[in-house]
């Protein structure tokens, strides 16, 4: 009896003292902002390999529709280069392929899974488990055949975790039809598979059913992604078109991706680096 | 009288530690705190559940009067309070739970004293400094910051000590 109180007021003092460097580690990390940073950043890792360790058991247990879906994806990649390998050889046979035309030339590419996401909030993320010690970068792009996924915000050894986008303070270049006008598309805030473009000039028309890419002008994505299919407009200050997008990607269902990081990123920097210092300097 | 005694001396002693924050900060590598003298000293038949909340409002007390990042002194404070139960037992043995008696320099010694009040020093330091650096100060400096802290800390929880020790407060000896 003496035995089990005993047992009951350590279990309870751990108790209070886990839930009291919480009190203390909630406070602290609304009273500095490098602490604010340094506690996320543990949150993060501490997240990471908990939902790490819940993802190898749940896929442990849908190894078999994850096997069917890769075979399903296989034969369609297979079909996919067969009809490319024929384009290339009629190219060359014509004489019009140069050295340089490559798929996503310019950037280098990681694949990954997702190891945890968030669906139901304003501003979502997603951890991937691909770290630093697998060359991801912060600011990388994350995509999958079907559209883009998020940015790579914070980086780990072996996890990454980004801004979903689904999260209403992402927004990424896009260009409405092969050649039309580029705005930011930018998450609605309410489907999981809506999207608006915004700032579309009135003059530039399009189609309800147009599609729309991502247009390279970031380091982020490379161009000419399909994102999704343009819908209904409004005109907003009587100046801009904004475009309903109903985008490709589905979120729910959302597993494997690939991490696109610009291989020449450093180089664009230190240029705008270099003309930045020559315009404070004059 | 003796428990009343205590208590008036431990809010004298944190008056003292809410000066200490904030009028003597002799060095960026020098952190003076008598908090985890004065959470070893409490009478040992409070158990470890009291001393939590004690230590959390203590910490709670100095991080709010003085100037300083809120919640750091309740960080480092409430493991001290947690350990306590195990550095008195590690340092002084079973028989002082067996006897119910309070620690204090005449009874323990010097010796024993400095062991416990140095390892609550430095659990508390160890956990202040971490906290505070945030991952951005480099190890030398964290290491400089400690072994400073850790010898001011111990001179002034002596004193601490002895203003807390159950003979003082009590007026006499068993």
């Amino acid at each position: 009896m003496v035995d089990e109180r005993k047992i009951w007021a350590k279990v309870i003092g751990t108790a209070i003292f886990v839930l009291m460097e919480f009190a203390a580690l909630s406070m602290l990390k609304h009273s500095g902002s490098l602490q604010e940073i340094w506690i996320s950043k543990a949150s993060h890792r501490v997240m990471a390999k908990v939902w790490g360790g819940f993802d190898n058991i749940g896929r442990y247990f849908s190894l078999k529709t994850e096997n069917q879906n890769l075979a399903e994806e296989n034969a369609m990649l297979t079909e996919a280069l067969r009809h490319s390998q024929d384009l290339i050889q009629k190219a060359s046979e014509n004489g019009l392929l140069t050295d340089s035309t490559t798929v996503f030339s310019g950037f280098e590419l990681i694949p990954a899974s997702i190891v945890k996401i968030s669906r139901n909030k304003q501003h979502n993320y997603f951890i991937l488990n691909k770290g630093y010690e697998d060359g991801v970068r912060p600011q990388s792009g994350v995509i999958t055949p079907s559209g883009i996924v998020g940015i790579v915000d914070a980086v780990d050894r072996h996890y990454s975790y980004g801004l979903s986008f689904m999260n209403s303070g992402i927004s990424i270049s896009a260009r409405l039809g092969n050649e039309g006008a580029v705005g930011p598309l930018t998450w609605d805030g309410i489907s999981m598979d809506g999207a608006v473009l915004k700032e579309i000039p009135l003059q530039y028309k399009y189609s309800p059913g147009d599609t729309v890419w991502t247009s390279g002008s970031s380091m982020l994505f490379p161009p000419d992604i399909p994102l999704g299919i343009a819908g209904s407009s409004k005109v907003v200050n009587g100046a801009v078109n904004e475009i309903q997008v109903d985008l490709f990607q589905k979120f729910p269902a959302l597993r494997y991706v690939t991490i696109v990081s610009s291989t020449g990123r450093e180089e664009i920097t230190y240029l705008e680096n270099l003309e930045s210092g020559e315009e404070e300097q004059k | 009288m003796k428990q009343t005694r205590f208590l008036v001396n431990f809010l004298l002693l944190l008056i003292v530690q809410i000066c200490i924050a904030n009028f003597f900060r002799l060095s960026q590598y020098v952190m003076l705190s008598i908090l985890p003298a004065m959470i070893l000293l409490i009478p040992i038949r409070h158990g470890t559940i009291p001393t939590l909340f004690i230590a959390f409002a203590t910490g709670l007390a100095v991080d709010l009067l003085s100037d300083g990042l809120l919640g750091l002194n309740v960080l480092a404070l409430v493991p001290v309070a947690f350990c306590r139960v195990g550095i008195i037992r590690l340092v002084f043995g079973d028989e002082i739970f067996a006897r119910k008696e309070d620690i204090s320099v005449p009874r323990q010694g010097l010796w024993k004293m400095s062991v416990a009040i140095i390892m609550a020093q430095a659990l508390f330091l160890i956990i202040y400094i971490w906290a505070d650096g945030a991952g951005t100060r480099p190890l030398w400096f964290s290491g400089i910051r400690f072994a400073a802290s850790l010898a001011g800390g111990y001179i002034l929880s002596l004193f601490v000590a002895s203003i807390l020790a159950p003979e003082r407060t009590s007026g006499t000896r068993r």
